[in-house]
């Protein structure tokens, strides 16, 4: 289990009236991510560091829980007080955060024995271990995992293991609602401001243009606005995204787009991507389909090009295939890229990956 | 006090004439384009509508209108195109920091491209059927009152029900291919006011090898 190093704000853990906790603990995050870049919330008030690589930078864990209180707790002003813990698996370590405790690696099993078995957030299994005499955590470790799935069930195993220490993730610790509710505060706020125009100025024009948007998307929703954002790449959906408006993406400016990348896929690009994989069926004239060879070459010469509705079209003529193998240290991808020019005159841009064609553009 | 005012010099009066002229009013198109329109730039508060065949270019045409207003600072945004292909319009030189796009308008296209109108300069919109005919009055008005172009991307003429200032179709393309799709050659037919007596027939290059806009000989 990976020690975790957790933070605790308790006045920013439950959202007052006025609703700006999230706010300001997004701020506590922002903070985290720069000492840390693994910092990650779990719950309103609560964040999570893996303690390795920061204890290592800042000289022991005690060292760093020490710096992070220190740099954590001024942005919570007099009144907010912060706690800090370590221990192995999430469950320990946000209990370690309750106590402010280091707990000593390997002795998170006995830092849980004494602890209520309440904390395991299921009132029934709690209540019901509290009939039996098992008020602690330690007496529920204690009982046999094949005793307790017979008499409690599948749900309480997992937090059987959790008690026992052998697994940190109890379910409804993490508050993903809040979470997702965190996400849209750190990238609505900050970078709407640094949506900036040319030469970073923001002229008249630029601050129509944001308020209008900013209109669009109370109407819409959020991200229903986006901005194109170029990157490196060979293909043409690889190149380009789309992402919302003022997020984090869409500030930073594209670098390496004007870079030239080998085997990149012949300019014009198309006019048209489409967002969802369409897959086509790609015949000869013998009506068989056509496939790519390892080697990179057709298996014959395409005729017929079907999508799923409408009428097949006649194939006038086919560039390429450009084969592409990517990426062959991690989650390789094979795929091979064809032009084909259908006698109507459409012009497409296929894909053959994991032995199907695809369509991967118009030039419309 | 003084006898005679002195005379400004003519540059700066030019340049601090309080009234806006008349090129103001418009808004610069990219060179290969300027054949097609009457003033020889989009005029603002008006309507293009750009129409052509499935795979002909019209989409093309549609984003290559967007070029020179947003390299020149104005504001555009793409409403309806849920697919649009960014790099196409980096290669026909959209300056894409001056983009945005609302490629899922939800039914409610009309009403984003009336709120766009109060702050983007040129909106490119793809209704996504048949317009009736009061949202279309109810959008021209919208966009003479803000000073906005409003270009209208569909397949057939008849889906957009009022007479616009410009229409533009593409009525012929053919693409030339050698060992890749090298560059497409299209004739766009240009009817509106301001262009008297026959249609105006331009050839283009849409796109050219590089992905640019050309004029074809």
């Amino acid at each position: 289990m990976v020690r975790l190093v957790v933070l605790w704000c308790p006045t920013l853990s439950r959202e007052g009236p006025r609703g700006e906790e999230p706010r300001r603990f997004a701020k506590v995050l922002d903070a985290a991510v720069e000492l840390a870049p693994f910092a990650r919330p779990v719950r309103l008030g609560v964040l999570a560091i893996p303690s390795k690589g920061p204890s290592r930078f800042f000289g022991g864990e005690a060292a760093f829980a020490e710096h992070l209180g220190g740099v954590v707790g001024p942005l919570l002003g007099g009144a907010g007080r912060v706690c800090v813990g370590a221990a192995e698996g999430l469950f320990a370590a946000v209990l370690a955060a309750r106590a402010a405790v280091l707990v000593a690696p390997g002795e998170t099993g006995t830092f849980l024995a004494p602890w209520s078995i309440a904390t395991l957030r299921d009132p029934d299994l709690a209540a019901a271990c509290q009939r039996l005499g098992l008020h602690t955590l330690g007496r529920f470790a204690g009982l046999e995992e094949a005793r307790v799935l017979e008499r409690f069930g599948l749900d309480a195993v997992r937090r059987h293991r959790v008690a026992r220490g052998v697994d940190g993730e109890l379910p409804g610790l993490r508050d993903y609602a809040a979470l997702r509710r965190l996400d849209a505060v750190r990238h609505r706020d900050e970078p709407r401001e640094v949506q900036r125009g040319f030469f970073g100025e923001r002229g008249g024009a630029d601050v129509r243009a944001a308020a209008a948007v900013h209109r669009l998307e109370q109407r819409l929703g959020q991200g229903a606005v986006t901005v194109a954002r170029l990157g490196g790449g060979r293909t043409p959906d690889d190149r380009a995204a789309l992402v919302p408006w003022g997020s984090v993406d869409a500030a930073s400016e594209a670098r390496d787009h004007v870079a030239p990348w080998p085997g990149r896929l012949p300019s014009p690009s198309p006019a048209s991507i489409p967002s969802r994989p369409l897959a086509v069926a790609l015949l000869d004239e013998g009506g068989h389909r056509v496939t790519v060879s390892g080697t990179g070459l057709l298996s014959a010469v395409p005729a017929r090009l079907e999508f799923e509705a409408g009428r097949p079209r006649l194939v006038a003529a086919h560039c390429g295939p450009w084969p592409m193998a990517e990426r062959w240290w991690g989650v390789s991808r094979r795929r091979a890229h064809l032009q084909v020019l259908c006698s109507d005159g459409l012009a497409v841009l296929l894909r053959a990956e994991r032995s199907r064609w695809w369509l991967s553009g118009i030039y419309d | 006090m003084f006898a005679s005012r002195p005379e400004l010099p003519a540059a700066l009066a030019t340049a601090i004439r309080p009234t806006a002229p008349a090129s103001s009013r418009l808004l610069p198109v990219a060179e290969p384009l300027i054949s097609l329109f009457p003033d020889g730039a989009l005029r603002r508060g008006g309507t293009v509508v750009v129409t052509g065949s499935a795979g002909w270019g019209a989409t093309s045409l549609g984003l290559a209108l967007l070029t020179a207003a947003s390299t020149s600072g104005h504001w555009c945004a793409a409403v309806g195109l849920d697919d649009p292909g960014v790099v196409a319009m980096a290669e026909l030189g959209v300056d894409l920091r001056r983009v945005v796009f609302v490629p899922r308008p939800r039914g409610a296209w009309a009403a984003a491209t009336a709120e766009l109108f109060e702050g983007v300069d040129v909106v490119l919109a793809r209704p996504p059927a048949r317009v009736a005919h009061t949202a279309a009055r109810r959008l021209l008005a919208r966009a003479r009152d803000r000073a906005a172009v409003l270009i209208v991307l569909t397949e057939h003429r008849d889906d957009w029900p009022v007479p616009s200032e410009l229409a533009l179709e593409v009525t012929e393309a053919a693409w030339h291919a050698s060992g890749r799709l090298v560059n497409r050659r299209a004739v766009v037919r240009a009817v509106g006011r301001g262009i008297t007596g026959r249609p105006r027939y331009v050839s283009l290059w849409l796109p050219g090898p590089e992905g640019a806009v050309g004029v074809a000989c």
